[in-house]
Formats: C-alpha cells, sequence, structure tokens
C-alpha cells in the first residue's frame, strides 16, 4: 500500500492537510479575501468587540483583526515554513555527517554545535538583524539558524544508534556504500522522529517570531504577523481579551494544521510498512 | 552675618512654633508597611551612579539636598535655609543645624563640599555632574556656611541644586563603605536603608532621628514586578499599595472604584517625532507644517494614551520654569485639507498610487523609533503614520531596540528624516531643554539638536538667558525662543506626560509630584 | 568511563571559550555600547570618554578578551559595567531561582510527559489520546506570556489559591514552574508516543508479544528501554531551551531569574555580566550533554562509548 493512500485513510490528517489548504489559500488571496484594509486606522474604534462592523473585533488602532489575521497568514507561513526548511536542511547535512562519520570530525562538529546553543538566543537575533536589517524575512533566518543545532542532535543520536543496528551491521559487512546506506537504512528510520519534530518547531518559530516582533526585530508597522499582534494585545488582555486571543487561536490552528499533517506523515511513511529493509 | 549664640533656643522655639502649627494629626495613624511595585531594579542608589527613576524613587527618600522642588515646582528651602548671591559666580548658602546623616555624623558644610567634589571631581565623574550645567565646586565658609560656585554666570543654578539627584551624603559612610555605598547609601533623609535583594526589593525604614516632620510609616518595601498585569493583580489583591506605572487602559475603572485612589499630574516630559529640518523634504517649513496638520492629537491622546498623558502645547511641558504655551492647536489644527494645501504650495502633487510626488521622487520619510523607551512610543508612531498616508506622505517606520536608535540618533549624519523621541527637563528650567534642543552648535554629538535647527536669533538668546541670573529677563527671552520656534516647528509635540500613581484608598497623605523623580514619602500614611 | 567523563570536560573548556569569543564579538558588532546607554541621553560626549577609559572599555578586542580570559582563569568574572558589581554576586543572586525554576519545570515536563505519551502509544486513537494529543497542542500553540496572566487571573485573581508573583516560597513556585513546563509536556508527550510506537512496532517487540510475553514485560524491557533514546536527546534538549527560554516566565512571574538579568545585560550591552550568565548556561549544558550521552551508553549497550 502507497504512503500516500495510507495517509488519506487518516481522517485527521486529511483535516490538517485542509486547513493548511485554507492557511494557504488565505496568504495566496488576501487582498480579496480581507473585508478591510489592514492598515486602515480607525483610533475612535479602538479595541471594538466583535460585532457586525468588525467581525472579530477590532485592535488597539481600530484595525480590523479579521482583515489582519488573513494578512498575518502569510508572515505565519513564511516563519513556519522557512524557518523549519533551513534548520532541517542545515541539521541533517551536519547531523549525518557528525553521526556517521564519528571520530574527531564529530567531536569538533558537536563543540561548534555546543557553542551556538549556548549562545543565548536574543543575542543572535539581534546580530542578525544588526547585520541584515529588521524584518520579517531575516527573523526568520535567525530563527532557523536558531534550529539547527537541536535538529543536528537529534539525527545524530539516531544516527548513532541506527549505525551500530545489526541490519546496518550486516549491510555494511557486504560492502554497502556509505551514501546508500544513509539513504536506504538509516534516513528512512530517522524521518519519523524528524517530521514530528519539524512540525513541533513550526510552532515555536512562530512564537520566536512573536517574541522578536515583540522587541522590535520582526515585522516593521503596519505590517501584521499573528505573533506581534498576541504581543501587543496582552497590554489589553483584561479588558480587550479578543485583541490577543483571536490571533492566538489562528496561531493555534496553523499549528495545530501542521501537527496534524506531520503525524499522518510519520504514520504514512513508516518504513516497517513498507516493507523495505 | 548674624553671630549663632543663641541658636539652640531660637531652634527650639521655632520648633515648637511649627509643632503648633502642624494641622492636627490626630486622623493621621501611625507605622505599617507601604509596599510599592515597579517594573525595574535600581542599578545603583548612589546619585553618583543612577540618575534614572527607579534608583532615584528610593534614594530620594533617603538623601536630601540643599534645595528642593515643591509639588508646585517651587524652589524650597531643604538643608539649606538661606542663600545670598556673593557674586556671578557665587551664592553662598546657610545650612540647617542640628542635622545629622543616618549614621550619625553631623551634617556640615564639609559634607556638602565632599559631596560635590566626590562628583564633579571623581573618577569617573558622577551621572549627574553632566545634569549640573555649569555647576564647579563647593567652598567651606564655616560648619553651617557653603559658598557654591559655578564656572561661569549660571541663570538655572537655584532649580539645578533642587533637583533630585543633589542629595547630600555622608562623608565618613562614604569613605568607610567604598563600592558598598552604591547599594546602602547614607544620608540625612526621612527614611533610612535597610536592605536591597537585587531583583526583588529595596526596604527602608522610617529615621527616628529626621530632623524635619518624622515619616509616618514605619517601613517602605520597593518590589519588582516586571509585567504591568501582574503588578494591576497584585494592587487588587492588596499584595501592593501603590503601583508606579500603572496600566492606563485599567484607570478608567480604577477612577470610579472608591476601594482605590488614582493619583495624577502634569509632568515634566515631552514626547515627540522630531523631523530632520536639515535635510529634504523637510528643510522646507512649509512641508513641516503640513505634517503637524495631519496629525490628529487629540486623537491620540484620548485613544492611544486614554488620559494618561496631558497635550502638548509646546516643546516643554507647563511646570518648567520659562514655559510659554505655543498655542499648538490654533496654529497647527488638525486639518487634512490643509495640509494638502500646504504640500502643494511645496510643489508636491499627488502620485498614482496616492502618495505625494515632486519631480520624479515620493514623499516617503524613513523613521527611526523604538518601543518601550517612552510610553506607547511605538503605538503612537504607528498611529501618525497612518494619518500622513491620508495626506499621500508615506512613512517608512523602522522599530528597533533602543540601543541602536539612540546610537544612530545620538549620531551623525543621521539617515532618517524622523524620529521618535522624549525630552525631560530634569532640572525643571527652560534653559536645560532649549539649549540642548535648539541651539545650532548642540547637534549631535556634542548635543541635543537632533533636528539640525539653526536660528542665529534663537541661539543669542539661550545663551544670553543661560548667564543671566535675573530670573525675569529669563523667562522674557525663553518667550521670545518659543514664539520663533512656533513659527519653524522642527517637532510634532505629541503629548506631555502625566505622572499617575494607583494606590489602594487605605494610602493616605501621598502627593504626587510633577517631577517623576520625586516620589515624597515622608507624609505618606496608612489608614489600616 | 572516567576517562570519557574528564575527557569530555576538557573538551569543553574551548567551547567556552569559544562562547566567550563569540559573544563578546558580537556585542562589539551591535550598534550602541554599554558606557553611552549607561549615562543615556544627558550625559556630556566628554563624561562618556572618561567613563570609558576609567572602565578601560576604550581598549581593542583582542585586549579586552585575553584580559578577560586571564582573569576567568584566576576564577574572577569582573564587574558588571553597569553596577560596579562583581558578577559573581549578581550570579549568586540570580542563579538559584533560575536552577529551581527550570528543574521544577523539566520534571514536571518530563514526569506528565511521558506518562500521557506512553498511555497514548499503548492506547493509540482512544478518548484519552485524542484529549491528550489536543491538550498538548493547546499548551503548545499559546505563548508563554499569555498562558502566564491567564494563569494569574485565575489562580490568583479569581481563586486567590496562588499570589501573584515575586520568589520566595513553594506557592511562587507552582504557577510559573507548569507555565514553563506547558509547551515541555507538549513536546515530550508527543516525541514519547512516537518513540514508543515506534518500538512497540519493531520486530523483536512482535517476536516476544508472539513468544508469549507480557504486554507489561514487553513495555517496561524492550519498548521503553529503546524508545528513551530519543526521548531522551529532547528532554537534554528542553532543558537548554527551559533555561534559555524562561525569560518571558521569569518576566510574567517576576521571578528573579538568570534569564531576565541575561536580557537586561543585552539590551544594556554590558557583556561582562552578560558573559558571566552565558558561562553559567553554557556550563550547565555541557553538563547536561554529558549526563545525556552517558545515559546513551547506559541505555543501550550497542550505542557503545562515543565522542
Amino acid at each position: 500500500m502507497g504512503a500516500w493512500a495510507r495517509f488519506r485513510r487518516n481522517r485527521l490528517a486529511l483535516i490538517g492537510l485542509a486547513l493548511i489548504v485554507v492557511l494557504a489559500i488565505s496568504a495566496a488571496l488576501a487582498p480579496w479575501l480581507a473585508p478591510y484594509d489592514p492598515a486602515r486606522q480607525s483610533l475612535i474604534e479602538k479595541r471594538a468587540k466583535p460585532g457586525a462592523k468588525y467581525l472579530l473585533g477590532a485592535d488597539e488602532f481600530g484595525r480590523d483583526i479579521l482583515s489582519r489575521v488573513i494578512y498575518g497568514s502569510r508572515v505565519a507561513l513564511l516563519v513556519g515554513v522557512l524557518s523549519v526548511t533551513i534548520a532541517l536542511v542545515g541539521g541533517l547535512l551536519m547531523g549525518t555527517t557528525a553521526g556517521y562519520a564519528g571520530g574527531w570530525f564529530d567531536a569538533v562538529l558537536m563543540r561548534g554545535i555546543d557553542i551556538l546553543l549556548a549562545f543565548p538566543y536574543l543575542l543572535l537575533a539581534l546580530a542578525i538583524v544588526a547585520v541584515l536589517g529588521p524584518g520579517a524575512l531575516n527573523t526568520t533566518i535567525a530563527v532557523g539558524i536558531w534550529g539547527v543545532p537541536a535538529v543536528t542532535r537529534i539525527v545524530r543520536g539516531s544516527v548513532l544508534a541506527l549505525r551500530e543496528t545489526e541490519y546496518v551491521g550486516a549491510a555494511r559487512a557486504l560492502g554497502a556504500p556509505a551514501p546508500a546506506l544513509l539513504r536506504r537504512h538509516i534516513l528512512p528510520n530517522i524521518v519519523p522522529s524528524l517530521v514530528v519534530y519539524a512540525t513541533l518547531f513550526m510552532a515555536n518559530a512562530i512564537l520566536l517570531e512573536a517574541a522578536l516582533s515583540f522587541l522590535g526585530l520582526g515585522v516593521q508597522p503596519p505590517t501584521a504577523s499573528w505573533g506581534l499582534m498576541v504581543s501587543t494585545g496582552r497590554d489589553v488582555l483584561l479588558v480587550a481579551p479578543h485583541v490577543a486571543t483571536v490571533p492566538g487561536l489562528a496561531i493555534m490552528v496553523a499549528v495545530l494544521a501542521f501537527n496534524l499533517v506531520g503525524d499522518g506523515l510519520r504514520d504514512a511513511l513508516d518504513p516497517r510498512l513498507r516493507g523495505a529493509v | 552675618m548674624r553671630t549663632f549664640a543663641s541658636r539652640p533656643l531660637i531652634g527650639l522655639l521655632v520648633l515648637g512654633l511649627a509643632v503648633a502649627l502642624v494641622p492636627s494629626a490626630d486622623a493621621q495613624k501611625r507605622g505599617g508597611t507601604l509596599t510599592i511595585v515597579r517594573p525595574t531594579d535600581p542599578v545603583s542608589l548612589d546619585p553618583n551612579l543612577e540618575t534614572t527613576a527607579p534608583g532615584a524613587w528610593v534614594y530620594f527618600n533617603m538623601l536630601e539636598g540643599l534645595l528642593t522642588l515643591d509639588e508646585k515646582m517651587q524652589v524650597k528651602p531643604a538643608l539649606a535655609t538661606a542663600y545670598e548671591v556673593m557674586s556671578p559666580t557665587k551664592v553662598r548658602f546657610k545650612l540647617r543645624s542640628g542635622v545629622k546623616f543616618h549614621d550619625g555624623t553631623p551634617f556640615n558644610a564639609e559634607a556638602v563640599k565632599f559631596t560635590f567634589d566626590r562628583a564633579l571631581k571623581g573618577t569617573p565623574p558622577a551621572r549627574w555632574a553632566s545634569l549640573a550645567g555649569s555647576l564647579s565646586h563647593a567652598e567651606v565658609v564655616d560648619d553651617l556656611t557653603v559658598d557654591v560656585v559655578t564656572k561661569e554666570p549660571y541663570g538655572p543654578i537655584l532649580r539645578t541644586l533642587a533637583m533630585y539627584c543633589m542629595g547630600i551624603v555622608s562623608p565618613t559612610a562614604v569613605q568607610k563603605m567604598g563600592a558598598d555605598f552604591s547599594r546602602a547609601p547614607v544620608g540625612t533623609g526621612p527614611f533610612k536603608f535597610v536592605e536591597w535583594k537585587t531583583n526583588t526589593h529595596v526596604i527602608i525604614e522610617r529615621n527616628p532621628d529626621y530632623w524635619g516632620d518624622k515619616a509616618l510609616v514605619d517601613r517602605v518595601i520597593f518590589k519588582v514586578v516586571p509585567e504591568e498585569g501582574a503588578r494591576m493583580i497584585a494592587l487588587q489583591t492588596g499584595d501592593a499599595d501603590m503601583v508606579l506605572f500603572p496600566s492606563p487602559a485599567q484607570l478608567p475603572t480604577l477612577r470610579k472604584d472608591s476601594k482605590f485612589t488614582v493619583h495624577e499630574t502634569t509632568g515634566i516630559r515631552v514626547v515627540f517625532a522630531g523631523l530632520h529640518a536639515g535635510q529634504p523634504p523637510l528643510d522646507d517649513v512649509r512641508v513641516r507644517s503640513a505634517l503637524l496638520h495631519a496629525v490628529d492629537r487629540q486623537a491620540i491622546l484620548d485613544n492611544i494614551m486614554e488620559g494618561s498623558a496631558g497635550p502638548a502645547r509646546g516643546v516643554l511641558a507647563p511646570g518648567v520654569f520659562g514655559y510659554k504655551d505655543m498655542q499648538l492647536e490654533s496654529r497647527y489644527p488638525f486639518d487634512r485639507s490643509r495640509a494638502k494645501a500646504l504640500l502643494t504650495q511645496a510643489g508636491w502633487t499627488p502620485g498614482p498610487d496616492g502618495i505625494m510626488q515632486k519631480g520624479g521622487q515620493r514623499l516617503s520619510l524613513s523613521w527611526l523609533a523604538a518601543r518601550g523607551r517612552y510610553p506607547k512610543d511605538g503605538e503612537i508612531t504607528e498611529a501618525i503614520q497612518a494619518m500622513f498616508k491620508e495626506v499621500g506622505v508615506e512613512a517608512r517606520v523602522q522599530v528597533l531596540e533602543w540601543a541602536a536608535v539612540f546610537q544612530q540618533v545620538r549620531g551623525n549624519p543621521l539617515n532618517h528624516h524622523m524620529f521618535t523621541l522624549g525630552w525631560v527637563t530634569s532640572n525643571a528650567d527652560a534653559d536645560y531643554s532649549l539649549f540642548a534642543l535648539f541651539h545650532s552648535k548642540q547637534v549631535p554629538p556634542s548635543g541635543w539638536n537632533t533636528s539640525r535647527y539653526a536660528n542665529a536669533r534663537v541661539d543669542a538668546l539661550v545663551e544670553q538667558a543661560r548667564r543671566s541670573l535675573n530670573q525675569t529677563e529669563r523667562e522674557k527671552l525663553y518667550g521670545e525662543v518659543q514664539d520663533i520656534l512656533a513659527k519653524e516647528m522642527v517637532w510634532i509635540p505629541v503629548y506631555t506626560t502625566k505622572e499617575i500613581i494607583a494606590t489602594r484608598a487605605s494610602v493616605k497623605g501621598f502627593h504626587i509630584h510633577p517631577v517623576e523623580y520625586n516620589l515624597a514619602l515622608g507624609k505618606t500614611w496608612l489608614d489600616k | 568511563m572516567l576517562t570519557f567523563v574528564v575527557r569530555r570536560l576538557l573538551l569543553a573548556v574551548p567551547v567556552l571559550l569559544g562562547v566567550v569569543f563569540v559573544v563578546m564579538l558580537t556585542i562589539d558588532l551591535l550598534p550602541g555600547d554599554a558606557v553611552t546607554l549607561m549615562l543615556g541621553e544627558h550625559a556630556t560626549q566628554d563624561a562618556v570618554g572618561k567613563l570609558r577609559e576609567h572602565l578601560g572599555l576604550d581598549q581593542p578586542f583582542l585586549v579586552r578578551y585575553l584580559d578577560y580570559v586571564g582573569r576567568l582563569a584566576r576564577g574572577d568574572l569582573g564587574r558588571s559595567i553597569q553596577q560596579n558589581r562583581p558578577v559573581a554576586s549578581e550570579l549568586a543572586d540570580t542563579w538559584p531561582a533560575t536552577l529551581q525554576l527550570t528543574v521544577a519545570a523539566l520534571l514536571i515536563a518530563a514526569a506528565v510527559g511521558m506518562a500521557a505519551g506512553v498511555a497514548s502509544a499503548v492506547w493509540p486513537n482512544s478518548l484519552f489520546d485524542d484529549l491528550a494529543r489536543l491538550g498538548s497542542l493547546f499548551g503548545l500553540s499559546m505563548p508563554i506570556f499569555w498562558t502566564g496572566l491567564v494563569l494569574i487571573v485565575i489562580f490568583s485573581l479569581w481563586l486567590n489559591w496562588l499570589p501573584v508573583g515575586g520568589a520566595g516560597s513553594l506557592p511562587h513556585l507552582v504557577l510559573p514552574a507548569v507555565t514553563l513546563a506547558l509547551p515541555s509536556v507538549a513536546m515530550i508527550a508527543r516525541m514519547t508516543r512516537s518513540a514508543v510506537l515506534d518500538v512497540l512496532r519493531e520486530d523483536y517487540v512482535r517476536t516476544a508479544r508472539a513468544k508469549g510475553v507480557s504486554e507489561v514485560w514487553v513495555l517496561g524491557r524492550h519498548a521503553l528501554r529503546n524508545a528513551f533514546i530519543p526521548i531522551l536527546t529532547l528532554i537534554g534538549l528542553q532543558s537548554g531551551q527551559l533555561m534559555g527560554g524562561a525569560v518571558l516566565t521569569e518576566t510574567v512571574f517576576a521571578w528573579p531569574g538568570l534569564g531576565r538579568l541575561m536580557v537586561k545585560a543585552i539590551f544594556a550591552r554590558d557583556y561582562i555580566l552578560l558573559q558571566g550568565a552565558v558561562l553559567v548556561f553554557a556550563l550547565a549544558f555541557v553538563v547536561i550533554n554529558l549526563l545525556v550521552d552517558l545515559s546513551y551508553g547506559l541505555l543501550d549497550p550497542r550505542v557503545g562509548r562515543q565522542g
């Protein structure tokens, strides 16, 4: 049974996929979907409660929250997808080479990773912004780079363990070349853990962007980012909870979607069921 | 000067009269602990090392200067009882007798000289040395008489000496404690130091040997609670009696609730959007005026500041000596059509995307701002950005951390057209602001003329006013400066801060001061 | 084993020196510097210059770096630029609080997370599993300052069970530790579920089951032992994240910890204080990684000794 067929049978995974499609459509068609210009202010209507005029209410500047949430999906997708890609590519490269090669190469690389991990994240973000300038893209790069050490460690850990399993040992004894080993035997076993970690990382990425945006390192006004909306809305949490909660719910739905799909992928890609050993 | 043989007798008599004249205090209760919550911990409790609010709030109650500023912004005696101008650069002060430091050593002219030398001649000089203008040193005349000397005639001398950071310190304590003094200062004030647990709390207690009206509460605890929401909750639950920097959105509810009291008064800080007048297109006064007309300041005050700030009527705050109402409301009322008309006059026409254009160039301004440095600085920037768009001006806002903003604003050249800043007139004297902000030679990095404003007449006026000791004359000169500035505005003043403190109703006798650093707790008592 | 530990600790030294180097370099490259920020808008150029000279901050980078490392070798962490207070004292004031918070959060996260993850794996797609997964998603997605404030509103304001903030006693620790632990609980639960599920499907587990070995035995001996490796890696990583990410929690709950101190130092460009804090974190991280790697060897003898 093919992976895609297995995936299709998983109802929750399909719901997740549907949500992601909604997210993508929202991002692509934002100018047509949003009822108002997301930067249009109406100070007198600040913090308006959800109602006929503003379906999800208005923020502290009287801007329509629904429109800003729709436009915010662009930043969310950018941050989520791009940062995870950077983290995965970097982490896979370093983790597999370190885990497989072993020896002094592994030791040096891992010490380098340790340095990066011990480095305060805020400082890393500030440095990147100082060099590249503020804005969503550069914050995304910072988030991605931050994720590389973690992925490297996970990959390396699994590679180390798998390297010594019987069937890999057997394959090596039979003279299989390293790249083939990696591709055929080791990587497929890592992918499920990675997929799960990646989807969780995307949640973290959006939340990290929120913290950074709040400190002025992310999107610049008047761009909308869900994270920034939650951050600035927390000042009025006790008087107008919808300002922070609505974008927070948007974050949750997006994260939920990625997680459901991630789970579905993990189930679908399980090599044990594929029959290849 | 008179001899002081009968001083003790006179002193007793005066004291007796004072006690008799004090309004019946039987309503006041003695004792209790006042708990105050605020966002940050002090860096130090020594004015030499700390001039910002977190430290000042605490040491203001432990250290006293020669003079002080009361809530009506009038200079009043503190450790000095009388003064006499000896020459344009020398003022003689008679010191209060019978005053002791918290460590028991006597307060005298030596202590004053020690404090000034330590600050002005020390290595490195004190933080407050930069605020002291032409102050040079103090000379001991006799035990209770001291001469304060300035490098050149300095008009603001009295107000400078009345600043919150001019507290006299105990020479014995400084010499004994060395660097530890900054964590446990010894002064003459109504409270003395008890303990400081970093990033948690500072505790001070009543000084029973205080020379004046003794404090009414036993102890004051200053707690650190960074999150605004948590501070307000602490006030509600009673974990805190007083909140510094309360949440503006909750003030309307608190004002109506009889369990709480909201104390407020106009402060002395003006927050503004500065314009780089040395660079096109803002070197054209018509464009600057158009920008002023484009901003609905009242809407910002009502909806963003929500009553936590007052209108900015000029570049100075009322309460500052030399302040003049620059009539901004009538000169530059919110009027979009007037703004557009002025832009058209200056040669700008609407482009295809709605943004004004001239000679192929779009009216696009780059704007530097921080978030959280001044109340709602990021928010007012964003609001004005949207208002500018309505008249066809595009503002590209860059919100950066304060360190980055500070460096760029303090640098030369300035690569932005606009910046959001605040300026507090630390010694409540117009010289402090008008000289540093608008004198043509005070362009960064030597001064703070970030707008690159240059007007020869204004230069001459502020120079003259600085050197004059005639306060009436100075007031007139500053009035003229503000008249000229009003016609050539290089700022968009947005608001004047309000000092607001929220307390539980059980806190009585507290009077809020326009200068945010002057948190006087000597007369506060708890009705519990 | 001993040589392994010693070797790793020795290897940690270049890491620590490397971190100090990179941190110092980064602070230098960032706009703004400690003295101008400290003295503020109202200081004269002259005062700034004098203070910088007095503190030795006008020296070239390498001079300052070597000076710092030299003093470090003698056990001297220097004095903070802002307060001229020994960094060691500043750290001593704050690191116990962070340690308390991190350990409490880690314990909660590991215990609750693993328990929920195992239960989910043993009864996959049951109501419990669905609820647990939904719950952990919720915990993962909401920003810490939001959950923190909500918890304060519920437990301090409405129910008045727990104090609002600050540190001091066990009740003060509850809310911050729970808030900090929530995202990690979710991560660990999910990772545990996934890893245990994977192992439960392994051939040798199926074999054991087929041989009639009891379910509990299968679970304990085989499944958990081998599932533990990725879980352990994650726990090791989470502790690093917990330490660093405690900043927001510390802010919301006024918890006087190292995270807040570090952020303050970064914004004030007080690199001497910052380096002290970073070293503490880095050292803790090295130790945790060492423990995790050691347990790899304990849990899976096939892995043997690495590094």
